[in-house]
């Protein structure tokens, strides 16, 4: 195993990656998405902790963080689609973007 | 076979069961508010969404009213074992029963009874989406008192998530106009990334101590803190210096050559990065007009009783989860991380009330002003004493009660149908109903600080207890905030009190029922909290443990 701050340092450089993209972006989706960046650098943190205390509970963490973000992109992706049946975006075709529909 | 079932679950019900009962009987009642919509659907009797008049099916509220009275029963019995016992422990001493979580499930079951009371005869609501409302209500309540007593990384984490996306479908319930759902996309982001950072946070706490246990997180943090300052005592020259160098080589020698910043370097990250998180789920930026460029509707797109919801019970929850994070993992740093939860704070109420002043929506002041309360209750960890955490749940019980009395008035007031909730539609209203001017003026007075209702000995007891524990200036910024906050809730009486003839002058104002009962309870706790405040702060001291 390599050193732990090797783990710690991959975790903070995707930290701050995630963290720019969620402030700097303001496309909808590419929000989320960098809002599972952050979520996996502390999937990582857990892992590599988890394997530095021999606990399974980082894993067991890892694994839930991994059903969360699922779940909230769930219900991010309904509330979008409730938006887009308002805004009458039903299906993407090629000259209108589905998230580029959604700068907000 | 029967019998090995049956005792089986006894045991059960006796150990881990007894610590989960109340949230157990209000899923039960949850479920039994989905069911009975789903029964009530199959009548072919929906009228269409735009029709102006909804048919309001009485059953939803009433099964989740039984199921908030059931559980708080159950609080009340868990109440009495608990006195013998100090506290109860259940699911490999994930969950927690002490008085910390008996005081705030019953003030997060009040609150969800209010905010059912008050959507009972709310007209904006379309008519098919009625059960799913009311379970999505429990649900949210169940999570919330499932963030109250977990006392594990993970339990915490699942529960904060699942009160988080309750609020989300809450949030985006659509009601009979056409609202676009936009202050509810936000808002799912800014909790979202709130989760994020929570996590990261969790992974760094994790990571300092090996144990997802709180209180062994505690411990290793207290370990990790005492080696820092006995570091940073050696360094100093003198006897007391060369002391400390000695019981550093005798003990622990690597740690000469230490430096203490490394080593409260990623605590106080990850204490950063929990309360920012923790924050940025209830303080909502995604409100703020400044960010949506098409912001030409005076409404927030959001239900009125989910707002309430938003701003009262949800920021509670959400508050003393922080609360309980700060006083038992971090309990013994105080003294280096008090300037981050002080600044946090500052900037928050700053925040609101500069925000508050150029509003003129009714909800949305509101909203940004209970930012600012919620750092008033943040400047309590500032001063950590015993009045602190007095002065922090009076003033969250207080807050909350207050918080529903305002929104129950814009509520009965949105049933004309002619009320859009901006300011100044609120003139006239002394003329075309006194009383609920009167109830519009005391929430709005309480709130704002005026001496003897509730608001004020909020504020009160936190100004006192930071001049007890020496930081004199934060003292001095309280008092001074509560001037322009005090201006912001007063606009809205003046509002009220005078006002030219409106077209709606003629309207009368009229009460439900569930809205009597929801205003009397809380002009009554707005007044008594003030004027006879002993109960209450009984009842909060025993929050924790006295």
């Amino acid at each position: 195993m390599l050193p732990i701050t090797h783990y710690l340092f991959l975790s903070f450089a995707l930290f701050f990656i995630g963290l720019a993209g969620v402030v700097i972006r303001h496309n909808l989706i590419v929000n989320l998405f960098s809002m599972d960046i952050i979520l996996n650098a502390a999937s990582i943190n857990f892992v590599a902790f988890s394997r530095l205390y021999g606990d399974a509970s980082g894993q067991v963490f890892a694994m839930l963080a991994v059903v969360m973000l699922a779940l909230e992109l769930l219900v991010a992706l309904a509330i979008i689609a409730a938006v887009c049946s308002r805004w009458k975006c039903a299906t993407p075709d090629e000259e209108k973007d589905l998230s580029s529909q959604l700068d907000y | 076979m029967l019998n090995h079932i049956l005792s089986a679950f006894r045991t059960y019900m006796h150990g881990d069961g007894a610590v989960v009962l109340p949230e157990m009987q209000l899923l039960l009642f949850a479920i039994g508010t989905l069911a009975m919509d789903s029964w009530a659907a199959n009548t072919p009797n929906e009228k269409p969404a735009s029709s102006p008049v909804f048919q309001q099916n009485y059953w939803n509220p009433a099964i989740a009213l039984a199921g908030i009275a059931f559980s708080g029963l159950t609080l009340w019995i868990l109440r009495a074992r608990i006195r013998q016992a100090g506290e109860l422990a259940g699911f490999h001493l994930t969950l927690m029963v002490d008085g910390y979580f008996v005081f705030f499930s019953a003030l997060l079951l009040a609150a969800t009874a209010l905010v059912i009371l008050l959507s009972v005869n709310f007209a904006t609501m379309s008519a098919a989406r009625q059960g799913r409302y009311y379970a999505l209500l429990l649900f949210a309540c169940i999570s919330m008192m499932l963030m109250v007593s977990a006392v594990d990384l993970l339990v915490i984490f699942l529960a904060v998530e699942a009160a988080a996306i309750s609020a989300y479908f809450l949030a985006a319930t659509p009601g009979l106009s056409n609202r676009t759902p936009s202050a509810a996309v936000r808002f799912l982001l800014s909790s979202a990334l709130g989760s994020a950072l929570v996590a990261y946070a969790f992974s760094l706490l994790y990571g300092l101590s090996g144990a997802s246990n709180i209180s062994q997180i505690a411990e290793a943090l207290a370990r990790r803190h005492n080696v820092a300052k006995v570091i940073t005592l050696s360094h100093q020259s003198g006897p007391q210096g060369s002391q400390m160098l000695q019981l550093l080589q005798s003990r622990l020698p690597e740690a000469v050559h230490w430096h203490a910043f490394t080593l409260e370097a990623l605590p106080i990250a990850a204490f950063t990065l929990l309360s920012v998180g923790i924050i940025l789920k209830f303080a909502v930026p995604p409100f703020q007009p400044e960010f949506n460029r098409a912001n030409t509707e005076t409404d927030l797109g959001i239900l009125s009783p989910v707002i309430l919801y938003l701003s009262g019970m949800y920021a509670i929850a959400v508050v003393a989860l922080l609360l309980r994070s700060m006083f038992t993992i971090f309990a013994d740093s105080q003294d280096i991380w008090w300037h981050i939860v002080a600044a946090l704070a500052i900037g928050g109420i700053s925040y609101g009330v500069l925000a508050s002043l150029r509003q003129t929506n009714l909800e949305r002041v509101i909203v940004y002003l209970s930012i600012a309360h919620m750092g008033y209750v943040l400047l309590g960890v500032v001063a950590a004493n015993e009045a602190a955490a007095t002065a922090m749940t009076y003033y969250l019980f207080t807050y909350l009660f207050i918080v529903t009395g305002v929104f129950g008035v814009l509520i009965v007031l949105r049933g004309q149908n002619t009320f859009s909730a901006a300011l100044t539609d609120l003139s006239g209203l002394r003329r075309r109903s006194p009383v609920t001017a009167l109830l519009l003026i005391i929430f709005v007075l309480s709130l704002g600080g005026a001496p003897p209702t509730a608001g004020f000995f909020g504020r009160y007891f936190i100004f006192h207890s930071l001049l007890e524990s020496g930081h004199r200036y934060i003292a001095w910024f309280v008092v001074l905030s509560s001037l322009p906050l005090a201006y912001s809730y007063l606009r809205i009486a003046v509002y009220a009190w005078r006002g030219n003839k409106s077209e709606t002058e003629t309207v009368p104002v009229a009460f439900g029922v569930p809205e009597a009962i929801v205003l009397g309870i809380c002009v009554f706790v707005s007044l008594a909290a003030g004027l006879y405040s002993e109960p209450f702060t009984r009842m909060a001291r025993y929050a924790f443990g006295q």
